[in-house]
């Protein structure tokens, strides 16, 4: 019940912010427009059909990554954190209701950012690719979300979520599978880089653009990307501090 | 009277800082209990350690009876907490604000409840505006409704009357003696020492210390009145304790005849008196 108030609070805190609405949906759009052009001023083909998805994805994962942490980070710093688990709300409704409140900007963030792929890109996926290519990317969007809440325990203000940017989302950038194989990786490298949640949407995501795809191979990194949702769900919660 | 808040060597240390040093003090219920202080004494300290938002270092607390971390959820529907900071959601009305604080204890008849409590605040007519084009007054008001919404046994409040006018410095000290006379106990910080006199009973804290316990009489009673006496034109000066007997005594000095003019009483107020107790612990 108190997850579905905070939920309710958090979807009127997103309608009410519209400099945080257009950024969170229209700042991706833009960036996979520039990464259009780039990709079309090289003079030799790209493997763009391998690629561009596993962008997007990426794109997302960080944004929503960055917005999710620095809207709790807000909340911190405007003692409406602390106020709410002094009046009784707990830990894991706050986070859940985040995540809900988050799911409907996270399935529009999700939705733009394939289909604007599918079309600048002219990927001619069948229908039930396209589904499953969104069903990965929203739960990354939702993994993102809870990476966020959790990062934010460690944040004072603003500006000490930035830190975490090259902790976190660069290493996912290079030792995921986003351009090279992980197993090309040295040993450690690819140890890190199995324990970013990003590996395994860019497992499923590369199995699914194949031509003859086996949805059966995705199943564990379909499982291991939820369990990813449920561990971080109760590591925000245990780690969620009421005070700065 | 029982003891709403019973606290006994309590330590807070934040690394090398003795954030709160061996405090002791009990609050009785139905009072409002002034903790007073500069700036950093550790006010806010203590009253996150007593609404379970801190984890002491050592010591024992006991509010209501109850532990503030073992008993965390149980005591928080018993318990109010205003903070320092207005801490509202700017993009909600008064109303809905104090909906969604008191929605978190499932509090029964809460629309009804949330319009009787806006009412006493005096912000019926405002329900509905958006908490970001309120005065600093009103928020505190609203974040005031925040903290009673559930009718709490016990309500603290951090600094509720700092920056802001006189006029509703004065209507909120009034809100805290009629929660007072209802049974409420209000555990209320403050640097202004003036607000003292309005407490029930007082607690002076520097750098962590509890420097004095005492109702605001018995303080004021510490103090020095300055006697200023004009004869033949000329005028002395001369300081007294508050004793009624050491001014008959000033006075017999003199003996009353017709060359002495006028006779002036300048005593000390709160804020001399409190921090002549600073002053003093400070030079030990």
């Amino acid at each position: 019940m108190n997850t579905l108030i905070i939920a309710r609070r958090v979807i009127k805190q997103l309608q009410g912010d519209r400099r945080f609405l257009a950024l969170s949906i229209i700042a991706p759009l833009i960036i996979i427009y520039f990464l259009k052009l780039l990709f079309d001023a090289f003079s030799s083909p790209f493997p763009i059909t391998d690629l561009m998805i596993p962008i997007s994805a990426f794109i997302l994962h960080f944004l929503c990554f960055i917005l999710c942490a620095i809207l709790l980070v807000q909340e911190r710093t405007r003692g409406t954190l602390e106020r709410m688990l002094i009046s009784g709300y707990r830990q894991s409704s706050i986070i859940g209701g985040y995540t809900i409140g988050y799911l409907g900007l996270a399935t529009i963030q999700a939705a733009a950012v394939l289909f604007e792929s599918l079309w600048l890109f002219k990927l001619d996926y069948s229908k039930e690719t396209i589904l499953i290519l969104f069903v990965v990317i929203w739960l990354l969007a939702i993994v993102s979300v809870m990476l966020g809440i959790f990062i934010s325990t460690f944040a004072r203000h603003e500006g000490h979520v930035f830190p975490f940017i090259p902790l976190i989302i660069l290493p996912s950038v290079f030792l995921t599978g986003l351009f090279i194989d992980v197993n090309d990786l040295p040993g450690w490298a690819e140890f890190i880089g199995k324990c970013l949640p990003l590996h395994y949407a860019l497992n499923i995501i590369h199995e699914i653009i194949k031509p003859e795809y086996s949805l059966s191979n995705t199943y564990l990194d379909f499982a291991i990307l939820t369990g990813y949702i449920f561990f971080l769900w109760v590591m925000a919660s245990v780690t969620l501090r009421e005070t700065a | 009277m029982q003891n709403a808040v019973e606290i006994d060597s309590l330590c807070k240390d934040y690394g090398k800082l003795q954030a709160l040093k061996n405090i002791h003090l009990k609050v009785p219920e139905g009072t409002i209990y002034g903790l007073i202080g500069p700036n950093g004494a550790g006010k806010t300290t203590l009253i996150k350690a007593l609404v379970g938002a801190l984890k002491p270092t050592s010591g024992i607390v006991k509010v209501l009876g109850m532990d503030p971390l073992r008993d965390k959820w149980k005591l928080r529907m018993q318990i109010g907490y205003m903070p320092q900071t207005p801490s509202l959601y700017d993009d909600l009305s008064a109303k809905r604000n104090i909906l969604f604080f008191g929605s978190a204890q499932q509090i029964p008849d809460l629309e009804r409840k949330t319009g009787e409590i806006l009412a006493f605040a005096e912000l019926t007519d405002r329900a509905d505006d958006l908490v970001r084009n309120f005065s600093g007054g009103m928020k505190k008001r609203v974040s005031l409704c925040c903290a009673l919404i559930h009718q709490p046994k016990i309500v603290f409040l951090d600094e509720p009357t700092a920056a802001i006018d006189p006029h509703l410095k004065l209507q909120l000290w009034k809100m805290f003696r009629q929660l007072a006379n209802s049974g409420v106990t209000l555990f209320i910080s403050t640097h202004l020492m003036e607000e003292a006199l309005l407490c029930d009973q007082v607690a002076i804290l520097r750098s962590g210390e509890i420097l004095i316990v005492d109702t605001p009489l018995k303080i004021l009673e510490r103090g020095k009145t300055t006697v200023l006496i004009s004869e033949n034109g000329v005028t002395r000066e001369s300081i007294i304790d508050s004793n009624p007997e050491s001014l008959a005594t000033e006075l017999h000095r003199f003996g009353l005849n017709e060359h002495i003019t006028s006779v002036k009483l300048q005593p000390d107020d709160m804020e001399d008196i409190v921090l002549s107790i600073i002053g003093k612990k400070e030079k030990q």
